[in-house]
């Protein structure tokens, strides 16, 4: 049983970056009349940020950590350690840790190291950043970076995955602060679902031919919509899975650690949809009024969508008052984490447009 | 776990169309209401309701609303 318990940890300021373009679910080309609206009554998602060609996940997460540094007032010299979350690295075969460890010029010993992870992601990162950071013995502050641009894999005619989601990167400051109020994680994996949400083709198990390549531009760009060899989410797995496993996870947490459900401020869910949001909460018992959310504007935005819901629309309570905080990421693997933490008036600068 | 039961609740996950429409023969995917939307609010339904997760194989390879109250069944 993956329980973990994390101490001396402060979580100093969290800060998002979104691309500039918006897509309008309304304006999607595929819907009949009505439709639209319908999708948008279910989903909760109006619009969404997308990345155009040149914008990367590293480029976001870069300009949400420059801000942070920035208003936190840490000097670059004294990150010891700088971990990135993603499933869209700029290469094949350069971490995107290092990507940015160079654009901040952090110091020749600062700790790299990458996260290669779907939805849960920040949470497994969290847990990874925070473990090792507890030790205090040299690694006192730490950047966790977590982005995805992953609108630029989606297929154009793809009814289902089209209008959910988004891209972000974000950055979270993690510091050893002896006495701070422990963190804490329940992570799992339920791999036998693993193909409700798996991209085949194109990674070194399956790596693109000349025809499959085509053929996977194409349906990006909206020339073939034929899935039989791409593959689809399978959204039916995905939501009984979501609904039913991040529940008993966060229960299991809250009885594990003796957390009372009902003394957490904020209720941080990953930004599926509303209907899997609201499916959760109310099997937490918990009210929508402690459920934040990120999703009208950005839609579900991957591993980025805890710390971006953070940002959005808890800026001014996680500023200006001490917060308890349960979050729960949930998706491929098909994997989820929860996570209990206490923040106490941190840095949240305002969403940053690139 | 009745089937009458079931078919109540089944037919609860529908807006439009009417309760009587809906019996142990129905074959649900037909009515023009169907959509994958009441397909997820009858995974959340019966989770709820008979705390039991059923899975998208489970609603493709069902035909009528008594197969699918078949399938649930047996998970119980």
């Amino acid at each position: 049983m993956a329980f973990l318990k994390i101490n001396n940890i402060a979580i100093q300021g969290v800060a998002a970056c979104v691309p500039p373009k918006v897509e309008e679910n309304k304006d999607l080309p595929f819907y009949a009349p009505g439709e639209a609206e319908q999708v948008i009554e279910a989903t909760g998602i109006e619009r969404r940020h997308v990345a155009t060609e040149e914008i990367t996940a590293s480029d976001l997460c870069y300009r949400a950590a420059e801000e942070l540094l920035s208003q936190l007032g840490w000097e670059r010299d004294s990150i010891d350690l700088l971990a990135f979350v993603t499933q869209c690295p700029d290469y094949i075969n350069l971490p995107n840790s290092f990507v940015v460890h160079e654009k901040l010029g952090l110091r020749e010993d600062t700790m790299c190291v990458d996260y290669y992870h779907g939805c849960p992601g920040w949470v497994v990162g969290l847990s990874s950043v925070t473990s090792m950071v507890s030790s205090g013995v040299s690694i006192k502050r730490a950047l966790l970076l977590d982005g995805d641009t992953c609108s630029k894999m989606q297929y154009a005619n793809d009814r289902e995955e089209k209008p959910l989601f988004g891209d972000a990167g974000t950055a979270t400051a993690i510091e050893f602060v002896e006495g701070s109020s422990p963190l804490y994680f329940n992570i799992g994996t339920k791999s036998e679902d693993a193909r409700a949400l798996t991209k085949k083709v194109g990674g070194f198990r399956n790596p693109y031919t000349v025809a499959s390549l085509k053929h996977e531009l194409d349906m990006r760009s909206g020339l073939n919509s034929d899935f039989a060899s791409t593959g689809k989410m399978d959204g039916m797995d995905v939501f009984s899975f979501a609904i039913t496993k991040v529940p008993k996870s966060m229960k299991k947490l809250c009885s594990e650690f003796d957390v009372n459900i009902e003394e957490v401020d904020n209720l941080i869910l990953h930004q599926a949809n509303k209907l899997i949001i609201e499916s959760i909460a109310k099997r937490m018992k918990v009210s929508l009024d402690h459920v934040p959310s990120s999703l009208k504007d950005y839609g579900n935005t991957t591993s980025v969508s805890v710390p971006l819901t953070m940002v959005v629309d808890r800026k001014n309570q996680l500023e200006n008052a001490k917060q308890k905080n349960l979050a729960c990421a949930f998706g491929t693997g098909l994997a989820w984490g929860a996570v209990y933490f206490e923040t106490n008036r941190i840095v949240v600068p305002e969403v940053i447009i690139y | 776990m009745e089937l009458k039961d079931f078919i109540e609740k089944f037919a609860e996950q529908f807006d439009d169309t009417d309760a009587s429409e809906i019996k142990g023969d129905t074959v649900f995917k037909e009515l023009d209401e169907w959509s994958s939307l009441i397909a997820l609010s009858v995974i959340a339904m019966v989770d709820e309701e008979y705390d039991i997760t059923i899975k998208g194989d489970d609603i493709r390879n069902s035909t009528t609303v008594e197969d699918l109250f078949n399938a649930v069944k047996a998970k119980a």
